[in-house]
């Protein structure tokens, strides 16, 4: 059944880019915690490795054959979600870790890819112009469900990024101009009730944050000006490798993941930030492109909410550490350490590397 | 076939316009990337310097201060104290409790004292306790890990080794106030610092004041030190040699003990003070200490002020000190000679009412040295009624009343000499004759300081000519201040003469009496109250208060040397209390400063 000529349409050229982007975020948390590094440096390097094999492992499995699957990988995920909830043990104040021996693994990550492949699915057999009503409602009301049992962990910043998804959906989907207004009201509501029941203090200073940093230097504004100084001081050409200051003196929070970014543009300046915003502008060319060659309605929604999901985390995460968006603990793909949300944009652009290479499924010789 | 692809055109539309926007977007984040790290890369480097490295000031030691035989006065020990970085606290209610406990500390006093320099960059440390006891010492270093935040530091802290002696000379240091320090940046005084805040301490406080030093050290995000980075070596205040001669000043301490007036010794030809007496006194040591609100109340609701400098700030009524400028206005304005006499009865009907001379059988027939030595009443009230107030006030002006001296002291009082333009100012009405007599004798709202009837004194001394009075050694080729009065000689000498009478003569002025040494001077008795009130409660059987006691003198009558003014405070008859004092002040300058006379007069 699996046709040999496949694997030349590999497209490598992706993956090399994601090897790439990943390798120089582990000689950067390196650059960020030198003192321990050799731990963060060899687990974050066996994970790119699982990664890499995981990658190659669902290549072989025919995205179509994935998305007849999608409906109970959902709803799985989900029950893994609520039973963390009621069962899981609290690491660090939340509830989304599963812990097997030396590594610990975020099922909320996952679920991004879950999440994704129902959304295809769905939509595979939707041909209108324009998103129904009940099309709308469905698409929101299953994005939502992960969304609550992810913030209930709560991890709101992961949660969030569940957004672009159920975003990109309605781009695809075309959603009709009066259920912005539906969104505009609801969001307005979440928004209103959540902000006086449902953010913690902590989530509500980051907002406010945004709106005047210098408020409070040493709580939530600190960490967004402490990550300026860090940019700032850079300059055009940076300290040089392992000499930004702000990381070594450890001024600098959360320097491994969140603000990974932020080590970079220290220690290589500006042009330092530039090529890593070039390769990834690239990067994300390619899996935009996918879209277009892609050979049925649902690789195009994997496509394109793949593209999505990683697009806007990295927008997000740029902006976020310059304050141009709260800091809400979205970390950039690839780049960031982290274990398991390495597996997931790996798995993520995987999906697309695996529709790109069956775009000529149909011809058969 | 049937179509082969499904027509996704549209989607695929859709996803282009999509990356176009998240092209877009990315072009302008990236616009602010080179805004933050291109434009503004000043800004956030100095921000990352200040960030890495952390300036500790190293206090430069305060200069010593020296009498004029080079006795030290004021001296530096070395005392550790204790600061507080704030900006390496992360919870401030807990830390406070935490160091509050440590320390020994109110914790809402501690509260209440960072929360005075919360204004200050949260990287100037805040003295937080000093003079720490050795064993204190040892607590906060076992600790230091566990208190990132405290800071310990040996630093020079003023001592007072003769205590109260010289105390209104040497002044006290007290913690910069908030409003100074905002009123002074250029200054960059600390959160906490002691600056001086009273006489020599706060005028020569910056002479006195070193360059303090700077520790640059880099630190972590805890404010913890990684290693010290550069260190400038504080510079130390310039030393400071007073005009105050130790053995004079204790002696007239000595001689003031318990009661309260004011004793100055000065050199008449330099204006050098030797000796500056302020009694009671009060010991500056105290006031280095911190945190002793209660005891610096005592010190300020003391009914006897020892704080008060009454060498500058005291203000009192001459009384027959002043007879001289009444003598020196007649004797220029050339109402009289010296030989002009008068007839004193004892007592004189003027603008019909009766006026008693001190001595109620009268002094009879007498010239004006005479009247000088005798301090006769009667004959200056005759000057006075022949004469006008302005030009009493005039000639008062220029022997230098009325007016600060100038000597390099924070805190002058004026005094005053009244005229008719005062008298029209201050209350609205015409000055009428009857006034100019009590002014005459120096009673009325004449009002001096001691230093002022010294430096008059050396201006006599001086034949004329005016010298500011000062508390440090001239130094290098400076000379002295010096200021001509315009007023002929010859006429002090007429003056001079009354006044070695007064000691040498059997006048008023003989208790100040040394043999072998040339003492011209002056008593004078200042009502306290007014003379009616006096009557009024000798009629009712009580004892009048008792007057302020004057002498002021000067030693050699010719090339004088030294001038000496006393003033005791309810002291009875100037003649009585003070001249006697002023003898012993004479007495031992003589043996100090004029041994070689000494042989030749005895």
């Amino acid at each position: 059944m699996l046709d040999r000529r496949i694997f030349k349409e590999i497209d490598w050229t992706t993956i090399l880019l994601m090897v790439v982007i990943s390798v120089i975020g582990i000689i950067f948390v390196h650059s960020a915690i030198y003192s321990q590094s050799s731990k963060y440096v060899w687990k974050q390097s066996v994970w790119l490795l699982v990664s890499l094999l995981a990658l190659l492992i669902l290549l072989v499995i025919d995205y179509k054959v994935l998305l007849s699957f999608a409906f109970p990988f959902y709803i799985l995920m989900n029950l893994i979600l609520a039973g963390l909830l009621i069962f899981g043990k609290p690491v660090a104040n939340t509830r989304s870790w599963l812990v097997f021996g030396p590594f610990q693994f975020q099922p909320s990550e996952l679920t991004k890819v879950a999440v994704i492949l129902l959304l295809a699915r769905l939509f595979s057999d939707y041909k209108e112009d324009q998103m129904s009503f009940k099309a709308f409602f469905l698409s929101s009301a299953l994005v939502g469900l992960p969304f609550v049992l992810i913030a209930l962990q709560p991890d709101l910043g992961t949660a969030l990024t569940l957004v672009p998804v159920l975003l990109g959906t309605y781009i695809l989907a075309g959603l009709p101009r009066r259920y912005l207004v539906v969104i505009l009201i609801v969001s307005c509501l979440v928004g209103f009730i959540g902000w006086n029941y449902g953010l913690k203090d902590y989530q509500k200073k980051r907002i406010e944050t945004l709106l005047v940093p210098d408020q409070d230097p040493r709580g939530a504004g600190y960490q967004l000006k402490q990550s300026r100084i860090a940019l700032g001081s850079g300059g055009l050409t940076g300290k040089g490798y392992h000499k930004g200051t702000q990381s070594q003196l450890r001024f600098l929070p959360a320097r491994h993941n969140d603000f990974i970014l932020a080590v970079i543009g220290e220690d290589l300046g500006f042009l330092g930030i530039l090529a890593v915003f070039l390769i990834y502008f690239i990067f994300l060319f390619r899996l935009f492109s996918a879209v277009q060659v892609s050979p049925d309605r649902g690789g195009v929604y994997i496509a394109f909410l793949s593209a999505m999901l990683i697009g806007c985390q990295f927008m997000i995460n740029i902006m976020m550490i310059v304050g141009l968006f709260p800091i809400t603990g979205i970390p950039i793909p690839f780049l960031s350490y982290g274990g398991s949300s390495l597996l997931t944009n790996f798995l993520i652009a995987g999906l697309v590397i695996n529709v790109k290479m069956r775009r000529f499924a149909y011809i058969r010789f | 076939m049937a179509k082969i692809y499904e027509d996704l055109s549209q989607l695929i539309k859709r996803s282009r316009l999509t990356l176009i926007i998240f092209s877009l977007l990315l072009f302008l984040i990236l616009a602010f990337y080179w805004k933050i790290q291109i434009l503004d890369h000043q800004k956030y480097w100095k921000m990352a310097e200040a960030n890495r490295l952390r300036s500790l000031p190293l206090p430069a030691p305060r200069g010593l201060i020296y009498d004029r035989q080079r006795i030290i006065l004021a001296d530096n020990q070395p005392s550790f104290k204790v600061s507080l970085l704030r900006e390496s606290i992360k919870n401030d209610s807990q830390t406070i409790e935490r160091v509050s406990q440590l320390l020994n500390l109110k914790t809402e006093e501690l509260k209440a004292r960072i929360d005075r320099y919360r204004w200050l960059q949260t990287y100037g440390p805040v003295i937080i306790k000093d003079n720490l006891k050795l064993e204190e010492v040892a607590l906060i270093e076992a600790r230091r890990e566990e208190f990132p935040e405290l800071q310990l530091q040996v630093e020079p802290r003023r001592y007072y080794p003769f205590e109260t002696t010289a105390a209104h000379v040497l002044g006290y240091l007290q913690e910069v106030s908030p409003e100074e320090m905002k009123g002074n940046p250029h200054k960059k005084w600390r959160g906490g610092e002691m600056i001086g805040k009273a006489a020599v301490e706060k005028q020569y406080d910056d002479y006195l004041t070193g360059q303090d030093g700077q520790l640059l050290e880099t630190v972590d995000s805890l404010g913890r030190s990684l290693g010290e980075v550069n260190r400038i070596e504080p510079i130390k205040g310039q030393d400071l040699v007073l005009s105050i001669d130790l053995d004079l000043q204790k002696k007239a301490e000595g001689l003031l003990e318990g009661k309260e007036g004011a004793i100055i010794v000065l050199d008449s030809r330099s204006g050098e003070c030797l000796a500056w007496v302020s009694s009671p006194s009060y010991d500056p040591n105290r006031f280095i200490t911190r945190f002793s609100p209660e005891e610096w109340l005592s010190i300020i609701n003391d009914p006897a002020r020892p704080l008060e400098n009454r060498v500058i700030r005291g203000q009192y009524s001459p009384g027959s000190i002043f007879k001289v400028v009444t003598a020196l206005t007649s004797l220029e304005t050339g109402l009289i000679t010296d030989r002009t006499a008068f007839f004193c009865s004892g007592s004189i009907n003027l603008y019909g009412k009766d006026f008693a001379c001190w001595f109620k059988p009268g002094h009879g027939l007498l010239s004006l040295p005479e009247a000088l030595k005798n301090s006769c009443n009667i004959y200056f009230y005759q000057l006075g009624r022949r004469l006008n107030v302005d030009t009493i006030a005039r000639y008062a002006r220029t022997l230098g009343l009325g007016q600060i001296t100038g000597v390099d002291m924070p805190g002058e009082k004026e005094g005053l000499i009244p005229s008719s333009d005062w008298k029209k100012k201050t209350q609205g009405e015409a000055w009428y004759p009857g006034e100019t007599i009590s002014v005459a004798i120096g009673q009325g709202p004449v009002l001096v300081t001691p230093l002022q009837v010294a430096a008059l004194t050396a201006c006599l001394a001086n034949r004329g000519i005016r010298v500011k009075p000062r508390v440090t050694r001239l130094e290098g080729k400076m000379g002295p201040v010096k200021d001509k009065t315009g007023i002929n000689p010859e006429t002090f000498e007429k003056i001079i003469e009354g006044m070695w009478r007064s000691v040498n003569d059997g006048g008023t002025g003989h208790g100040a009496y040394q043999p072998g040494f040339d003492i011209c001077g002056k008593t004078g008795s200042t009502q306290v109250i007014s003379r009616e009130k006096a009557e009024r409660m000798i009629k009712r059987g009580e004892e009048p208060a008792k007057t302020h006691s004057w002498f002021t003198g000067f030693a050699p009558r010719y090339q004088p040397q030294v001038v000496v003014t006393v003033l005791v405070e309810f002291g009875g008859m100037g003649g009585q209390t003070a001249a006697p004092i002023a003898g012993e002040m004479f007495k031992l300058y003589r043996e100090k400063y004029v041994r070689q006379t000494n042989l030749q007069g005895n």
